[in-house]
C-alpha cells in the first residue's frame, strides 16, 4: 500500500483547524464537498464546513461532474437578420473540491487522458481542470461494494490530488502532493509535522482478466446471459467516474437565440449508436453491456496507452445503483470460467 | 399595475376560434393578452403542448373546445375533457396555481361567452402575477432537506418463505420439464446476497429460484421484451413470478396488447410486503390493498390478513402545502435527477420503443440535463402513466438519486379513481383516458 512520501511535506492538523481552513477556502472561492442533499450525498457547493457530510462511503455521483458536468453549454448563438454570432462560453472561477476519494481522483486522471492528453485538448474540461484544486481524503475502510484494491488502487492512494488528507490520531495528516497543493498548505501556516499516518492494509483482492485476454471473450455467451436482467438504463454509466460519452445538440432558446450543449450519454441506452435509417449496431442488451466492460478493460487502455491498467477505478458505484443487480465484480470473476 | 400576463389559448377551429371571431364582429371586448393558436379540435391539444407552453414562459393556458355532444369529430372533445383535468391536477400538484389553466366549451355562435371566459381568465391570471414555472438561467438553489417529514418506519414482519420458494421451484421445474414454457422469470440471490431477477431455461437450474422479503423487482417489466424477441432461441411462452402489484401490471400489459394471455404462465404469489434496505416494510407496501395476485395460472401461498392499514401518505401531506412550497419541493427533488432513465426502464408500463422525451426530433423537451427538462420529463412520464400505473414503485426504488417519483403516480392514480372509478390492472382494462367508449369524466 502507498505510504505518505517522506520527501513531501506533512502537517498534522486537528478537526477544528481543518474546519477553519475550509471555511476560509469557501470564502475565497467555490468550495465543493460531499453534502447531504435530502438523504443523498453529492459533491455540491458548500458555504461553510459544517455543511459537509461525514460517515458515508462515497458520494453517489463521482467527482467527474465537476469537470464534465451533465450539461455544458459549448456556444451561445445569436442570429440577427442574416448575421450569426457565435460566442464562446468557457467556465470561469476557481474551485476547490474537498473530500475527493482516491477512486475519484484516479477517475479524473483517466478522463485527462481523453480530454487533455489527446490533441486537440477539450477547452471546457481543460479550463475547469486548471481552475480546480483537489483535496483528497483517504478512506478509513472500504465500503461494501468497493474493490479499488483489485484494479490497482488503494483507499489511501494520493495520486491525482493536490493535497491528501489521511485520518490520523487527533485529526488529519495533510500532505502536499502537487506544487499547487504545496502552495495551498504553505499558506495555511500550520507547523510542519514528522508524524506518519497509518497506511491502509487489507482490502479484498480478486484477479481481473488481463487486457490481452479480453479479445477472446468477445464472443462469449456469457454476455447475453449476464445481461438479461439489465434494464438498459444509464445509471451505471452516469455514476461511473470514467464513463465519458456525450451527445451534442443545438437547442432553440428564443427568437434568434440558440445554444450548443453537450450532455452525458451512455452506451447502455437503447438508442445509443443508432444510425441513419434506424439501424442499431448494438441492438441487444448483451452487446451494449459487453461494450461497457470492454471499454473499461480493453478499448480504453488500448486507445490511451494505459498499459496493463484498466479504466475502472473500483469505486463500486455501478454495483450499488443497478436496479437489477448487475455486478461488475461478478462479471470479472466469471468471465474466464468455462460456460 | 403594469403587469400584463401572456396567455396561450388553444382554440378549436370548428367552434371557439369562430366564436372569437363572432365576438370580434359583434365588437365585444376581449383581452389582448390572448395569443390564439388555432387547432383542429380540442382533442388535438395534447398535454405535452400545454406543458410546453408553461415551460416556455406562458402565464396561463386556456383551452376552448366544442360543447360536449357537438364535436366535429364526434369524440375529440371527450378526450380533452378526460385528459386535461388530469394534467391540470398534476401541474397543480407540482406547484402551478390552479387558476393558470382553464378548459371550457364555446360554440361558434357564442361570441359573448368567449369574451366573458377570456376576460375572466385573464383577470384571474393577472391577479396572480407573473408565473414562476420556468426556471431561469440563474438556476435554482435546492433545499438541503426534504420539505416532507421522512416516511413512517414499519418493521418488516418475520416471514417463512421456505414453503413459497419450494412451490415456485417445483412449478418451474414442472413447466420446464413438460416443455410448456421455454423460460421462467423469477428471483435469485446473487453475489453479495442481493436478491435480483433471474432467467431460468432448464429444470436443473430451477433450484436457483427463491422467494424472500427482498423480492422487489417487478418482473412483468421483462415480459414485453422477452415475448417480442425474434431470435431462434426466443421462447414462445414464458412463466413469470409475480407479486400482487406485479400481477396488476400483467393485466395492464394484456389490455394494451403487449402480448397474448396464452403466451404467459403467471405464477402468482401472495404477498405480505417486501422490505427496503433498512429492513423496514417498503412504503408502497404500507398502503397496499392487494395481498393476493389478481391474475395467475398457479397460485402460491395463503392469502395473508391485512398487515398494515394505510396511514396518511406523503402525497396527502404535500397536497396540503401552498402551491409555492409544492413547487419548491419538486424543484429541489428534480434538481438531483441526472436523466439516467432508471425510473422509466424499471417501469413495466414504460415500453414505448423510443420514449417521447428521448426522441432526437422531440419538440416537447430539450436534450439538456437541466431543471426545466427534468421536470418536463418526470411530469410527462407521470401523465403517461395515469390510469396505467399499478403502484409497484419500482421507479422510485431504481432511482439512484432517491427522488420520490411515486408521489406523482399516486396523485394521478387517486385522480383517476375519483373521476372514473378505475384502478389500473385490477381487470384487463386500458386506462380510461386513452379510451372513449366507457368511463366518461364525471365533474368533481
Amino acid at each position: 500500500m502507498s505510504k505518505p512520501n517522506s520527501a513531501r511535506k506533512r502537517w498534522l492538523i486537528s478537526q477544528a483547524e481543518l474546519e477553519t481552513w475550509l471555511d476560509g477556502l469557501a470564502q475565497a472561492q467555490t468550495l465543493i464537498a460531499p453534502r447531504d442533499i435530502s438523504g443523498v450525498v453529492l459533491y455540491h457547493p458548500v458555504a461553510k464546513s459544517d455543511e459537509i457530510a461525514a460517515g458515508f462511503t462515497r458520494p453517489v455521483l463521482s467527482v467527474k461532474e465537476v469537470f464534465f458536468p451533465p450539461t455544458e453549454r459549448l456556444l451561445s448563438i445569436e442570429k440577427t437578420g442574416a448575421e450569426i454570432h457565435l460566442n464562446e462560453t468557457l467556465p470561469e472561477g476557481q474551485t476547490t473540491v474537498f473530500g475527493v476519494r482516491p477512486c475519484d481522483a484516479r477517475g479524473a486522471r483517466l478522463l485527462d487522458a481523453v480530454f487533455l492528453d489527446t490533441a486537440p485538448a477539450d477547452p471546457y474540461y481543460a479550463r475547469r481542470r486548471e481552475n480546480t484544486t483537489l483535496i483528497g481524503l483517504a478512506c478509513k475502510e472500504m465500503g461494501p461494494t468497493c474493490f479499488c484494491t483489485s484494479v490497482g488502487g488503494a483507499p489511501d492512494d494520493p495520486t491525482g490530488v493536490d493535497v491528501m488528507l489521511y485520518p490520523a490520531e487527533g485529526g488529519y495528516l495533510a500532505e502536499a502532493i502537487s506544487d499547487k497543493g504545496h502552495a495551498l498548505l504553505a499558506d495555511a501556516g500550520w507547523p510542519e509535522s514528522v508524524v506518519g499516518g497509518a497506511a491502509f492494509s487489507g482490502g479484498e483482492h480478486f484477479p481481473v482478466p488481463e487486457k490481452g485476454k479480453w479479445p477472446e471473450h468477445f464472443n462469449n455467451d456469457y454476455w447475453m446471459k449476464m445481461s438479461e436482467r439489465c434494464l438498459s438504463c444509464r445509471a451505471c454509466t452516469y455514476v461511473c467516474p470514467t464513463c465519458r460519452c456525450f451527445a451534442v445538440r443545438d437547442e432553440v432558446l428564443g427568437p434568434g437565440e440558440f445554444e450548443r450543449i453537450r450532455c452525458w450519454d451512455a452506451c447502455t441506452g437503447e438508442n445509443y449508436r443508432r444510425v441513419a435509417g434506424g439501424h442499431k449496431p448494438r441492438a441487444e442488451k448483451g452487446e451494449r453491456l459487453r461494450n461497457r466492460f470492454f471499454c473499461k478493460f480493453y478499448y480504453y487502455p488500448e486507445q490511451y496507452g494505459l498499459g496493463s491498467a484498466s479504466a475502472c477505478t473500483g469505486c463500486g458505484r455501478c454495483i450499488e445503483v443497478c436496479p437489477a443487480g448487475v455486478d461488475i465484480t461478478e462479471v470479472l470473476m466469471n468471465l474466464e470460467k468455462p460456460a | 399595475m403594469n403587469y400584463e400576463p401572456r396567455i396561450i389559448a388553444f382554440l378549436c377551429t370548428w367552434c371557439s376560434y369562430t366564436g372569437a371571431d363572432t365576438a370580434g364582429i359583434a365588437r365585444m371586448k376581449s383581452p389582448a393578452n390572448i395569443r390564439a393558436i388555432r387547432v383542429p379540435c380540442s382533442g388535438r391539444v395534447s398535454p405535452e403542448l400545454v406543458m410546453r407552453a408553461f415551460d416556455q414562459g406562458a402565464d396561463g393556458v386556456l383551452v376552448l373546445g366544442c360543447h360536449i355532444g357537438e364535436c366535429h369529430y364526434d369524440t375529440g372533445n371527450h378526450r380533452a375533457a378526460k385528459r386535461l383535468p388530469i394534467l391540470h391536477a398534476l401541474m397543480q400538484f407540482a406547484g402551478l396555481e390552479a387558476e393558470r389553466f382553464h378548459l371550457d366549451w364555446v360554440s361558434a355562435s357564442e361570441g359573448e361567452r368567449f369574451s366573458r371566459i377570456a376576460t375572466e381568465f385573464t383577470d384571474a391570471v393577472r391577479g396572480l402575477g407573473p408565473v414562476s414555472w420556468r426556471v431561469g438561467p440563474g438556476g435554482w438553489k435546492a433545499a438541503a432537506e426534504s420539505l416532507l417529514p421522512p416516511d413512517e418506519e414499519v418493521p418488516m414482519p418475520a416471514l417463512d418463505c421456505a414453503g413459497k420458494t419450494d412451490a415456485i421451484r417445483a412449478k418451474a421445474k414442472e413447466l420446464l420439464t413438460n416443455g410448456e414454457v421455454g423460460c421462467v422469470i423469477g428471483y435469485e440471490v446473487g453475489p453479495r446476497g442481493r436478491t435480483r431477477p433471474t432467467f431460468v431455461y432448464s429444470a436443473e437450474e430451477a433450484g436457483r429460484l427463491v422467494w424472500n422479503p427482498d423480492v422487489s423487482n417487478n418482473l412483468a417489466s421483462y415480459l414485453p421484451i422477452k415475448l417480442k424477441s425474434k431470435g431462434k432461441e426466443a421462447p414462445k411462452k414464458v412463466a413469470v413470478v409475480v407479486k400482487p402489484c406485479d400481477s396488476r401490471a400483467v393485466n395492464v400489459l394484456l389490455a394494451e396488447n403487449q402480448f397474448a394471455r396464452d403466451q404467459v404462465h403467471v405464477i402468482g404469489v401472495t404477498c405480505e410486503g417486501v422490505q427496503d434496505g433498512g429492513g423496514n416494510l417498503q412504503v408502497r407496501c404500507q398502503t397496499c390493498s392487494e395481498r393476493s395476485p389478481v391474475v395467475y395460472d398457479t397460485l402460491v401461498g395463503e392469502v395473508p390478513a391485512d398487515i398494515h392499514a394505510g396511514a396518511i401518505t406523503q402525497s396527502d401531506r404535500l397536497e396540503s402545502l401552498p402551491p409555492r412550497e409544492r413547487m419548491e419541493f419538486w424543484l429541489s427533488e428534480f434538481d438531483r435527477c441526472i436523466r439516467c432513465y432508471a425510473c422509466r426502464q424499471a417501469c413495466p408500463m414504460c415500453n414505448c420503443p423510443t420514449c417521447l422525451y428521448e426522441r432526437d426530433d422531440s419538440t416537447f423537451v430539450g436534450m439538456g440535463i437541466g431543471l426545466n427538462e427534468k421536470r418536463t420529463f418526470h411530469l410527462g412520464r407521470a401523465y403517461h402513466l395515469a390510469g396505467r400505473c399499478v403502484g409497484c414503485n419500482e421507479c422510485e426504488r431504481a432511482c439512484p438519486m432517491e427522488i420520490p417519483i411515486s408521489l406523482l403516480n399516486q396523485k394521478l392514480a387517486g385522480e383517476i379513481e375519483k373521476a372514473f372509478g378505475h384502478r389500473a390492472g385490477l381487470t384487463v382494462t386500458p386506462s380510461p383516458i386513452v379510451t372513449i367508449l366507457s368511463g366518461e369524466y364525471k365533474e368533481g
